[in-house]
């Protein structure tokens, strides 16, 4: 693990100029670990300074999980409790994008022909109470099966795990059993996939694989939606407070508003390389007001953000004191935010079009609108930074930017020549007037204002309808036949740090589906789908990483799609803790590694 | 009297009716976010989202769901369960009454202690230095907006942010039960700032009213019968200008009561309205439902109650 100090960013902007400059090594060992912070970060887990034990750590949220069941959560703040009470097969340390063995005994084998991934899972991993049993290697089979019921419906299991042998094609009235799962023994698994997959490794990553006792479990399963959520049981350090029956309604979990996680009595610590500092983490919900929020922090009555960042106001007064500063950790994402132009229809059918808007845009002033430098660096592409030889390096790093412009302010000579060249004499649009569907509220809003005057620019006049950001995805963006001229605040975030976890779903044409679509752009070319599912298939790391990287170039020099900011996230931690940042989770704080001072 | 109060609450039952199907229409007539793909995920197959919106009964025809719901309704008294965490609507409903029931009660009294007195003593002593300063300071407290008072508020006198810290801040809300003094001290901000913008409008309206009523004949005699100015006036003269007052207090006791949104939600105080923002933000139809039928309830309930109310306040009532 890195922290940020001072020398460390002297580190990390050797290295970006190093990627500016196509020097990448390609090894695949040294992905970046870019945490930033006035101070430190993470020195508990760094363990250069002992940490305290004991303690309540208090975590301040607007909004609640997405869902409390392990094998539905699927948003970083979710997972700020996942990985706090459960323990998947592989799981990751604060500042690094690497995973480790957690509920597995050491990284998976995998066979030469990419086919048959082995694991062993640890010995004295016991589930909390009520069911007090050690855990097996059938308790994961069962975790991931449930996965593909329509009762429990992981958003993900068909994505990962659908290569398994066996695997169901579409989601099951009861929890399946899949043959490509195998428990030959109690502390072993064997995956039996009907291909190789590059990024198996990941996917074992996800909380889908912590185990889940069936013979506790089923019962709730087999409702029309599963209320196992409500009832679980943990293999972490700290469980959510339930009653001796296994319920947490109303108890350690009160939906809005609460979720308290206790110590889990089973767990031992010696199997775990959580420290697992604070005796009990309450994740308090509804605080609606970012501003009021941080005044909370700063004030030491509460330790730190979960999934609301400060506003950018209060991060430049944060920033100008040297005390507070020291608080303040900004993480990349790992994701990067970008305007989706529908390749489907005209005009932006047109490549010279597309790469017109591309220029056009002025992705600083668009930046400005979330808050300017301060919440992240401009993109140029899809790969983020902190992908370091992971995929950014191969692909160009800092110095690919296929449409470039003064200060990244917009090149409108060069747009209008485009357009030229795409059959409009004037350099300006002159067809029907196009649509955006956008945010409705800031900072969303405000980018989309920013792009529609941009686009002004070249003539390509839009009307913005504006709804709620969930409504502008599930009924919009994400629905082909609904889908607008323009979307303008899409954003992605990769489920781990493989290229192909941001660039599969969202730009292979083999992925656009009739709803819940995330190829925004509709981008179906061939030669690069067929790209994709070759290294998709690709097990030695530095080939997939390469072949990815060059993927992103390609991707982006469609201009399906434009990149305009690859986003830090700031967390900001009271006085009284040991901060610990999620580099792979986006900046989101670990609870597991945070400790009371 | 009783036959009045059964056509009522028949009525009420109608318009309860009318309250839930119109939600629905709105909910399904409006562009919403997709319940079944918020829950699926985003990596979730359309097949999958199919499933989830079959498990969920959103593919049966809008009419076919509203039956459910009402049969549901009348006979298991059943508001579903939530699209987002699977708890059930009415238990969380009633989960979070005490919380806004104790914003609600507390504000009341804070508002009627201050905005009676003051339109008495404006009234009584019309366009002196009195009368205008207090009509000014209601005019601004009728302009501020909650949401803007209560972050002042919490920036000047939360114990955590504040700048003379006295008072609990935000998510300082401790249940009755669980700590006395700890809610009393958390809900002083939120009585207060809640309690401003209707103190304000009550103190304008007894102003007007009061004034109005000290005019009639009926003053004037019970003046010339040589009874007591505070006499004449409370008894004689306020009586009758709280008939009014009454029947508004009862409609936003009512609204309140099914959640005062933006003062639970600047507060961080877990009652019914910060469920109906959140179940919005989610398009969580079944808690939508349920709140926007609980806040219905109350208001009903409370018209019902002010009617009756009148029969006692003015004598010329008759049902």
């Amino acid at each position: 693990m890195k922290t940020m100090s001072a020398a460390a960013a002297a580190v990390l902007v050797t290295f970006l100029g190093l990627a500016a400059a196509g020097c990448g090594s390609g090894s695949d060992s040294s992905a970046s670990a870019s945490t930033t912070s006035g101070s430190s970060a993470s020195t508990a887990a760094k363990g250069s300074d002992p940490a305290q034990k004991g303690g309540t750590i208090t975590v301040l949220s607007a909004g609640d999980v997405d869902h409390i069941d392990p094998g539905q959560a699927y948003y970083s703040f979710s997972y700020e409790i996942t990985y706090a009470t459960q323990r998947p097969l592989l799981a990751y340390k604060p500042n690094s994008v690497n995973a480790s063995p957690d509920l597995a005994s050491a990284m998976p084998k995998v066979s030469k022909d990419g086919k048959t991934v082995t694991v062993h899972i640890r010995k004295g991993v016991r589930f909390s109470p009520p069911v007090n049993r050690a855990v097996t290697s059938s308790d994961v089979k069962y975790a991931i099966e449930r996965g593909f019921a329509t009762s429990v419906a992981s958003g993900y299991a068909q994505a990962y795990f659908g290569d398994l042998v066996g695997a169901p094609a579409k989601a099951t009235a009861k929890v399946p059993s899949i043959s490509g799962i195998e428990t030959p023994n109690p502390t072993t698994i064997v995956f039996k996939l009907k291909q190789p997959v590059g990024v198996f490794d990941g996917a074992l990553g996800m909380p889908l694989t912590a185990p889940v006792p069936a013979e506790y479990a089923r019962k709730y399963d087999n409702q029309t939606l599963s209320s196992y959520g409500l009832h679980q049981v943990a293999t972490g350090p700290y469980m959510i407070k339930n009653n001796a029956s296994g319920n947490i309604n109303g108890i350690g979990y009160q939906p809005g508003k609460l979720i308290e996680l206790v110590r889990n009595p089973n767990w031992n610590a010696s199997t775990s390389w959580r420290p697992a500092n604070a005796d009990k983490i309450l994740f308090k919900e509804g605080f609606q007001d970012p501003t009021v929020m941080t005044r909370q922090i700063l004030s030491g009555s509460a330790d730190v953000n979960g999934d609301t960042p400060p506003t950018p106001a209060e991060l430049r007064s944060i920033q100008s004191n040297k005390a507070q500063r020291a608080q303040l950790v900004f993480t990349p994402t790992g994701g990067s935010r970008y305007i989706a132009l529908n390749t489907r229809k005209a005009p932006f059918n047109k490549l010279d079009v597309r790469e017109a808007v591309a220029y056009v845009l002025d992705r600083n002033a668009m930046r400005l609108t979330r808050g300017g430098p301060i919440d992240g660096r401009i993109a140029t592409h899809f790969i983020d930074p902190s992908f370091g030889s992971k995929g950014f390096v191969q692909s160009g790093g800092l110095g690919f930017d296929p449409f470039p412009s003064p200060d990244f302010s917009g090149n409108v000579a060069k747009a209008k020549s485009l357009m030229r060249a795409a059959g409009y004499p004037s350099g300006k649009y002159t067809g029907k007037q196009l649509t955006m569907v956008a945010d409705n509220t800031p900072p969303g809003s405000n980018t989309a204002q920013v792009v529609a005057a941009d686009l002004a620019k070249i003539g390509l006049r839009v009307k913005t309808i504006s709804v709620t950001h969930s409504t502008m995805y599930t009924r919009f963006c994400n629905v082909p036949k609904n889908e607008p001229n323009v979307c303008p605040n899409v954003w992605w975030l990769p489920d781990f740090h493989e290229p192909q976890a941001i660039l599969n779903v969202t730009f292979n044409g083999q992925n656009i589906t009739s709803v819940n679509n995330s190829n925004w752009p509709l981008l179906d070319i061939p030669s690069l789908n067929k790209q994709m599912a070759q290294a998709k298939r690709v097990i030695n790391p530095s080939q997939r990483y390469a072949d990815w990287g060059r993927i992103d170039k390609e991707v982006t020099k469609t201009a399906g799609a434009i990149p305009w900011l690859w986003e830090d996230f700031p967390t900001l931690f009271s006085s009284h803790v040991t901060p610990a940042a999620e580099l792979w989770n986006g900046g989101a704080p670990d609870v597991t590694f945070m400790s009371v001072k | 009297m009783t036959l009045y109060i059964i056509r009522r609450l028949l009525w009420a039952i109608a318009m309860l009716v009318i309250v839930s199907a119109l939600t629905f229409l709105i909910f399904y007539a409006f562009p919403s976010a997709d319940p079944a793909a918020l829950r699926a995920g985003r990596q979730a197959t359309p097949e999958l989202i199919a499933q989830i919106r079959h498990a969920l009964g959103l593919d049966r025809p809008v009419y076919d769901q509203f039956g459910i719901y009402i049969k549901n309704l009348v006979l298991h008294f059943d508001l579903g369960y939530s699209y987002q965490n699977n708890v059930s609507v009415r238990s969380e409903i009633f989960s979070r009454l005490p919380a806004t029931l104790s914003l609600t009660v507390g504000a009341v009294v804070v508002w009627l202690l201050i905005g009676i007195p003051i339109g008495v003593l404006s009234a009584v002593r019309p366009r002196s230095l009195l009368d205008r300063f207090a009509m000014g300071a209601a005019l601004v407290g009728i302009s501020a907006p909650v949401y803007w008072l209560g972050l002042v508020a919490l920036f000047l006198f939360a114990d955590d942010i504040g700048r003379i810290p006295l008072f609990g801040g935000a998510g300082s809300y401790v249940p009755l039960t669980q700590d006395p003094a700890g809610w009393f001290k958390s809900l002083i901000l939120p009585w207060f700032v809640l309690a401003a913008a209707f103190a304000a409008f009550y103190a304008r309206m007894v102003r007007g009213n009061l004034l109005d009523v000290l005019g009639e004949d009926y003053i004037r005699t019970a003046r010339a019968k040589g009874l007591a100015e505070r006499r004449v006036v409370l008894k004689h003269g306020l009586r009758a200008a709280l008939t009014p007052v009454v029947t508004i207090a009862g409609l936003d006791i009512g609204i309140l009561l099914g959640g005062a949104v933006l003062t639970e939600t600047v507060f961080n105080i877990p009652g019914v309205g910060r469920f109906a923002y959140d179940s919005i933000v989610n398009s969580d139809l079944p808690a939508i439902q349920g709140t926007v039928l609980f806040g219905a309830i109350f208001i009903i309930v409370a018209n019902l109650i002010v009617d009756i109310a009148y029969a006692f306040l003015d004598p010329r009532v008759r049902y």
